[in-house]
């Protein structure tokens, strides 16, 4: 008895010292890498951060980034409004800074992107070769080399991580390294991809998404690594041409409508946005005059801060084509055709009015005027008065999303469309590529016009070409590298006058060579 | 000699009023009565007394007991004087001496001791004295043989309170009586400090603890216990806006975390209970607040100390004694400063002078304050009644507290009801103390959601516009940025938010043999959040979604086990108090959901019918975070006390904590603390000074922790969903990682040296006590930027860096007069601290600075106006430096290389511009008290400290005059300075301040029938008057800074400044 005593005191001692020293609670609420992957839907649930990352700047500071460095838009402030410390102006005069917020916001959004890929193959590898996660992980690689190309095609030399958590500091490889990374990457898992178009397979990639990835990549061969390889751009785009998958949209307006989708022929890589779960798209508050709120039944107030550059505009100069109609011009009228009318002074309407009838009252119609004319050049400032304010042609490309509640619309965005498919390969045959399937440079730009209801052309020259560019793929991302390409980026426009090539490359973000010692700065910062 | 000393009554207030009737009464009668109504004590030599030798016979209503006295002793050889609360007898020493009153008796001590509450004598009670020590016997005498001379003879009791009494003659002539009644242990809170498992004599504190009693409070209209102490404690920062329902920032003895919120948060201890909610105990309720500041004194309580402990004691019933009470007051606050902005006719004259003119639609004759039309008069009140009382061996005490204060800004207020009741039962011979409490504290707040814009918009939007149009709708116009009508929003859009919170303790106190007691606390706490949010159809921040609702309701719990062993022991000159302890905490929160719908068939339900709405399109129930989060938290405690003579009193302890918050490499650490103190005034070579009355020096050295402010699973990676993504025809939710694991998390250190000298002069006139401290706090955790390249996300919570605060504080307590009818009593309170940030860098991550606070203004987005930065003291601004306005009237600035420029560029030109701690801090409390009247006087004072107003900055905008209203400051603005509102050192302002911060006034009635003890009536007036050059609401802005901050950014008043209030009160306190 007294033994037993003994170790049930024993015994109840080591319990109540373990109970009562254990700090170990169990997570209840949240989910754990320990999840088994099985099905395809799940390996794809799993892929969704990748996604949703890819979607988070890709029309914010990266397209702030590729279209404001360019002729195509520029975002002047107002009064003040949207002077955000000289970042847009920045882009416009090509004197950014490795300070400049989106330089870091749009390397942090690729590379975070890039992160994501990288860990969501590294959970992929621990669940063991299946079909499902093989095709799932080649849509995750796919997706991580068009974000190494876009990073790529921004930064030059960059650091090419791909396995996550390993916490030595990766150094910059050049940028034929990278390019040539990319390029066996994509045909590494182009036997692993599905060729669906359907909404199956939206928004993620297909083996047509990395045909064109390939092809642009082909393209600009001779910018990133000094060796053109035109004939490689005909080869892939033939691919997509030839499978017969895809096709010109017959109404080119409404590719780019609110309810666009899956149903979008042309469309073969796009990001599916939704103004209230998958947002991120805002193209209207940036372009829109506040005044316009009520034409498009909008129910949140447009800023109005960009604009195009009239040079740029210029080329929509056959008012045949339906592309020429996507933009805001000159008076404006609702849609029953009564004008636009802002009810000001006359200093309200131009602050810079001396009269002494000043607050007379004034009936004033909204009319976009197309020169953005600078009132204080050092801050970048186009006025705030009415005259200031409707400075600029407007881009509406994008229709505006009556059903929006907030800025967020849901156009869907394509980041490789149809049409840039046959203007790639046109532009391989004009630099000197072997024409295949009896297509010619000029019969394929003329395929594209006849379809939208320009023109037809005839000779293609390389501005021609340049120029078709533009009528075509505004606002998509591509005005940047197609300027360099042709030789046209230290070129003048608006008020920029700068012709240093460094600026082909944006610098590395000061705050990344802060976190990473191992990284160099680019030429020329 | 005979000293007397009987225990004040429990709260005297400063005007103590009495009716006192004498009937054939004795000198020891008279002692007695006086002793009961005014808690005063007499001091006298016997043989003096004895030349009083009249009957006492008088009636005096409504007196004060320095009238009484001077009755009682006019005519009489005796005069008297009042010390603290000891009244000295002393006699005319030309008074002829009766024959036979002086006569020779033995060289000793004799006396006998009682208890303070039972009036029975107390065996068995150690009274020592030289080197002599006695027990009293069964009737509580004893007697103490000694050489004639000057002794300090200290009683002690296992379960009192001791007491030391020093200069008592003995000599051959005199017979020495000494009668002493002594306190149960915590009963006599003048004495007895609470430390933290435990009470402590304050004379023989070996640490840095400020008292504030419930006298010594603050008069006003609080909703949290910390206002009570705003500038009565050294050290102690406290900010509030006027905002009901706003929580006090506040901050001891400088910023020693880089996190804001509740990182920066002293940890509270309620009855002995670590974490309780404060919003369980009403002022009123208090008894008094110990703010425990050196590390000595707080690493008992370990991880949860750094920022200092308060400890609050809550009024108890005592034996014998039954209480009723009644306060109340009412309050009436409005607006105390305001920004001025251009009223329609300045605005207009404005406009003229610089050739503009406002749009048609914007001139329509009106001339509105929108300040006004937001803000109103608020009146709230207080009712407090509480009872208390018991039988021998039984107590209770109950309390029901109202408290409704309504907000200045319409639509916001907050109601509170509390209730406590509490029990303790002494059985099995008072071996065993049993003690039971519950506490329940309902509160319900009116919330303006999106309360910044509706503070924004009240000071820019254009006065020529009225609040309503002519057909009743609100005047809008909705084309402009972040301009709403300020009435609109408050009446379109409202949160309510009732918090129920419940406590349940259980006490056990079980006395032991040889000296040891064992003490036994089981707590359970639980609270409930219901949250309600209704914004109409017209509500303009939320256009296009015709009525959105939401509703929340969290849960939350905290159960907690305390207990712990004390060995007290006195032998001879030595005392020796051990404590050893262990506890157990388990916390649950966010337990509940949240739900939210839209498109709602009428505005007229709010949100109380969440199910009625028809969403449209993709829209998606907003679940709100999950925030479910258990932490565990585990100690174990011991705590060495030892006095020799009690006047070398050393101190050490050692706390080891865990908490499942840290990464698991890290989750065990160690506090330890040292402290000595040398009771000065004790050593013989200073008995003959009369300069001193007490002198003290303490020194202490420990560390501490802080892991307030962060969820459980900090350490860990947590999946949170990260957006919706688009696969095969729907929306479905990503679910990725949003947080870094760092298994070597653990705790920030703080390490705290702290040298405090405690002193008296001028008989007791005078205390004054000096601290200095040097804290040094490292292992900061901080959000460190990684590369998101190696972490899934761009932050990664890490121990990095140090930070260093030093400083010195001065309390000075003084009574320049004290007379039978009028008494000044005044409180100075100072502090300087100097903090600096050591350094930002680990061995892992390496890092100068950081910029920080982005008021993000319009056109200001990505500007910075602080930086963090090793060597410079957190809240360093560092902005533009600004160069005047040029020949066209365009602002300039400074940039790197000191020449002008139109457009400085961000980072590159920034310079230092001062920063945001205050280089000195005074309170100063001022009690005077003439008859029944009582008048306290409370200024407090801060020095040196600047704010970045990007308030004022973000109104200055003279480019759009027309657009929205101009500060009067803009006055002389040029139109066309299109960066006058660039954040630069223009607007870096000096926030020096000297308020008035309360003014009260009471009277004291005598007893008006039978049964009532007492009535007072005040009336009050909080923040009265300011004296600041700084131009923005008020210059107190948050401790923490911006909102939703990201790092720890004080000083910067950024548009959202819920006004500070100016409060008349008129209240009344009335006892049974």
């Amino acid at each position: 008895m007294n033994r037993f005593h003994k170790y049930f005191s024993i015994l109840a001692g080591t319990l109540f010292l373990s109970a009562c020293t254990k700090t170990d609670v169990p997570v209840e609420n949240e989910l754990t890498p320990a999840n088994i992957l099985t099905t395809d839907a799940q390996f794809i649930l799993a892929a969704g951060p990748a996604y949703t990352s890819l979607r988070g700047s890709y029309c914010n500071s990266y397209w702030q980034m590729q279209t404001l460095s360019t002729d195509e838009a520029i975002l002047p402030s107002r009064a003040g409004g949207w002077y955000d410390g000289g970042r847009y102006q920045q882009m416009h005069y090509h004197n950014w800074t490795p300070d400049n917020p989106l330089v870091a916001d749009t390397w942090t959004w690729g590379f975070s992107t890039i992160s994501t890929c990288n860990r969501i193959l590294d959970l992929f590898a621990t669940s063991g070769d299946s079909p499902a996660s093989t095709r799932a992980a080649a849509e995750i690689r796919t997706l991580r080399a068009l974000m190494f190309y876009f990073m790529m095609d921004t930064y030059g030399n960059i650091p090419v991580p791909t396995s996550f958590g390993d916490t030595t500091k990766p150094a910059r490889k050049s940028r034929t390294e990278v390019f040539n990374f990319i390029e066996s990457e994509i045909k590494a898992v182009l036997p692993f991809l599905g060729s669906a178009t359907d909404m199956t397979q939206y928004g993620r990639p297909n083996t047509f998404t990395a045909y064109t990835l390939l092809a642009k990549l082909y393209l600009n061969a001779d910018v990133y690594t000094g060796k053109p390889r035109y004939n490689e751009v005909v080869t892939y785009c033939d691919s997509i041409i030839q499978s017969g998958k895809y096709s010109l949209a017959t109404d080119f307006a409404k590719m780019f409508y609110p309810d666009n989708g899956p149903q979008m022929t042309e469309f073969i890589f796009a990001i599916p946005y939704d103004h209230a779960i998958a947002q991120g798209e805002q193209f209207n508050w940036y372009s829109l005059h506040p005044a316009l709120q009520q034409k498009y039944g909008l129910s949140y107030r447009l800023s109005n801060p960009v604009s195009t550059i009239p040079s740029y505009y210029a080329q929509f100069d056959d008012s045949s084509d339906v592309r020429s109609s996507l933009w805001l011009t000159g008076k404006q009228y609702d849609f029953s055709g009564s004008p636009i009318i802002i009810n000001t002074t006359r200093v309200g309407l131009d602050n810079t009015y001396s009269g002494s009838d000043g607050s007379t009252t004034v009936d004033y119609q909204l009319t976009f005027t197309p020169d953005v004319t600078l009132r204080d050049v050092a801050k970048f400032e186009a006025g705030g008065d009415e005259l200031g304010k409707a400075k600029g042609f407007r881009n509406l490309k994008y229709y505006p999303d009556a059903t929006a509640t907030d800025r967020n619309q849901s156009n869907d965005v394509p980041i490789f469309r149809y049409a840039d498919i046959l203007l790639m390969k046109a532009e391989a045959i004009l630099r000197g590529a072997g024409p295949t399937y009896n297509a010619t440079a000029l019969s394929l730009v003329n395929q594209l016009r006849t379809t939208r209801k320009a023109a037809p052309l005839s000779a293609l020259s390389l501005d021609g070409m340049l120029k078709e560019r533009a009528l075509e793929l505004n606002w998509e991302n591509t005005r940047r590298i197609d300027l360099i390409r042709f030789g046209k980026y230290e070129d003048s426009w608006g008020y920029k006058t700068d012709v240093d090539p460094n600026k082909r490359i944006f610098p590395v973000p000061s705050g990344e060579l802060i976190l990473n010692p191992t990284l160099t700065q680019n030429p020329g910062y | 000699m005979i000293l007397a000393a009987i225990p004040g009554l429990y709260a005297q207030g400063p005007g103590k009023k009495a009716t006192i009737r004498f009937r054939h009464a004795s000198l020891r009668q008279a002692f007695t009565e006086v002793e009961k109504q005014f808690g005063l004590n007499f001091s006298y030599n016997e043989a003096n007394i004895a030349l009083y030798d009249k009957d006492i016979n008088f009636l005096l209503k409504d007196a004060t007991a320095g009238q009484v006295l001077d009755k009682i002793f006019a005519g009489s050889p005796l005069t008297w004087t009042l010390k603290g609360s000891l009244v000295v007898l002393t006699a005319d020493p030309n008074y002829q001496k009766k024959p036979g009153a002086a006569h020779a008796a033995s060289e000793t001590i004799t006396g006998s001791i009682t208890d303070s509450e039972t009036g029975e004598p107390l065996s068995g009670v150690t009274v020592s004295a030289g080197d002599r020590t006695v027990l009293t016997a069964m009737d509580g005498g004893y007697s103490l043989p000694l050489p004639a001379g000057s002794y300090s003879m200290t009683i002690s009791h296992v379960g009192y309170t001791g007491r030391t009494m020093h200069g008592i003659e003995v000599s051959a002539t005199t017979p020495t009586v000494i009668n002493l009644i002594l306190n149960k242990a915590g009963a006599d809170l003048n004495e007895v400090v609470v430390v933290g498992y435990g009470r402590q004599s304050r004379k023989l504190l070996t640490s840095a603890i400020s008292t504030v009693q419930n006298s010594e409070f603050n008069q006003g209209n609080f909703n949290s216990p910390a206002q009570l102490l705003q500038g009565k404690v050294a050290g102690l920062s406290i900010a509030r806006s006027g905002d009901p329902n706003g929580v006090p920032s506040i901050i001891l003895r400088g910023p020693s975390t880089l996190r804001p919120g509740a990182a920066q948060e002293p940890f509270y201890v309620i009855d002995e209970i670590p974490g309780a909610d404060i919003r369980l105990v009403s002022p009123d309720d208090i008894a008094n607040i110990e703010v425990l500041k050196d590390a000595s004194a707080t690493a008992i309580y370990g991880t949860r100390a750094s920022n200092g402990v308060i400890m609050i004691t809550t009024r108890k019933g005592r034996q014998a004694q039954t209480l009723v009470n009644y306060n109340s007051y009412v309050s009436m606050e409005n607006v105390a400063r305001r920004i001025h902005m251009m009223s329609a006719t300045q605005l207009k004259a404005y406009l003229a002078r610089n050739n503009l003119a406002l749009d048609p639609s914007d001139d329509q004759g009106a001339d509105t304050d929108w300040q006004d039309a937001i803000t109103q008069t608020a009146v709230s009140m207080n009712h407090h009644v509480s009872l208390s009382g018991g039988s021998n061996n039984f107590t209770y005490n109950a309390a029901v507290n109202y408290f409704n204060s309504k907000g200045i800004l319409k639509n916001t207020g907050l109601n509170r009801l509390i209730g406590r009741a509490g029990i303790e039962q002494r059985v099995l011979n008072n071996h065993l103390k049993l003690g039971m409490s519950v506490s329940t504290s309902t509160s319900n707040s009116d919330l303006l959601p999106d309360q910044s814009i509706v503070l924004y918009n009240m000071l820019r939007y254009l006065p020529t516009v009225p609040v309503k149009k002519g057909d009743g709708t609100y005047t809008e116009n909705l084309q402009r940025v972040q301009y709403y009508n300020p009435v609109s929003l408050q009446n379109n859009a409202w949160q309510k938010l009732k918090n129920k919170t419940i406590l349940l303790n259980g006490t056990a106190q079980v006395t032991l043999p040889l000296g040891f007691k064992y003490d036994l606390n089981l707590i359970s706490q639980s609270g409930q959040d219901n949250s309600g949010t209704y914004y109409t159809s017209q509500y303009t921040l939320k256009t296009g979604t015709n009525g959105q609702a939401y509703r929340s309701s969290y849960e939350s719990s905290k159960k907690m086990l305390e207990t712990f062993l004390t060995y007290a022991q006195r032998a001879g000159d030595h005392d020796i108090n051990v404590l050893g302890g262990y506890s157990w905490q388990e916390d649950v929160t966010g337990d509940g959901f949240q739900a939210s719908n839209q498109n709602f068939p009428t505005d007229a339900l709010g949100y109380t019918n969440i199910g009625l709405g028809s969403p449209i399109g993709n829209y998606r129930n907003d679940w709100g975070p999950n925030q479910y989060q258990k932490l565990r938290l585990i100690s174990f405690y011991t705590r060495a006390k030892y006095s020799f003579r009690d006047r070398y009193l050393l101190q050490v302890s050692l706390r080891r904590d865990a908490s499942s918050a840290f990464g698991a490499n890290n989750r065990w650490a160690t506090f330890p603390s040292a402290s000595f103190a040398w009771r000065v005034i004790d050593e013989s070579f200073l008995k003959s000074h009369s300069l001193f009355s007490d002198l003290k020096w303490r020194i202490g050295y420990g560390i501490t922790g802080n892991s307030l402010g962060f969820d459980p699973l900090i350490s860990k990676v947590q999946y949170t969903s990260v957006g919706a993504f688009y696969y095969n025809g729907t929306f479905v939710n990503a679910i990725g990682p949003s947080q870094n694991a760092n298994p070597d998390l653990k705790w920030e250190k703080t390490a705290m040296f702290n040298t405090g000298v405690d002193l008296a002069l001028l008989k007791g006139r005078v205390k004054a006590s000096i601290e200095y401290y040097d804290k040094k706090t490292s292992d900061l955790i901080w959000y460190y930027p990684v590369s998101t390249i190696q972490y899934f996300v761009s932050t990664y919570t890490a121990n990095v860096g140090s930070i260093s605060n030093k400083g010195f504080e001065l309390t000075i307590d003084a009574s320049p007069v004290r007379n039978a009818s009028f008494q000044w009593v005044s409180s100075l309170s100072l502090a300087h601290n100097k903090n600096k940030l050591v350094s930002l860098s680990n061995n892992i991550f390496k890092l100068d600075s950081i910029f920080e606070a982005s008021p993000g203004g319009q056109g200001q987005t990505g500007s910075y106006v602080q930086i963090i930065k090793s060597g410079k003291p957190v809240g360093q601004f560092f902005t533009f430096s600004y160069a005047g306005r040029n020949a066209a009237g365009v602002s300039q600035f400074y940039d790197a290389t000191d020449k002008i420029t139109l457009a400085p560029r961000n980072f590159m030109d920034y310079r230092y511009a001062g920063n945001a701690q205050p280089k000195l801090q005074v309170g100063w409390g001022n009690t005077l008290t003439y008859k029944s009247f009582d008048l306290n006087i409370f200024v407090r004072t801060s020095l040196g400290a600047k704010v970045m107003d990007a308030t004022l900055a973000d109104l200055n905008r003279p480019v759009e005059v027309t657009n929205y209203n101009l500060p009067v400051f803009s006055t002389n603005e040029s139109t066309k300075d299109i960066s006058a509102y660039i954040y630069s050192n223009r607007y870096v302002e000096d926030a020096s301040y000297l308020r008035l911060d309360n003014v009260t006034l009471g009277y004291s009635f005598p007893s008006l029938f039978k049964g009532m003890r007492g009535l007072r009536i005040y009336v009050s007036g909080n923040n009265l008057a300011i004296l600041t050059g700084y131009r923005g609401i008020d210059p107190e802005v948050s401790l923490s800074g911006l909102t939703p901050p990201s790092g720890l950014t004080p000083g910067v008043d950024n548009k959202d400044y819920y006004p500070r209030t100016r409060a008349f009160l008129v209240g009344l306190n009335l006892d049974f």
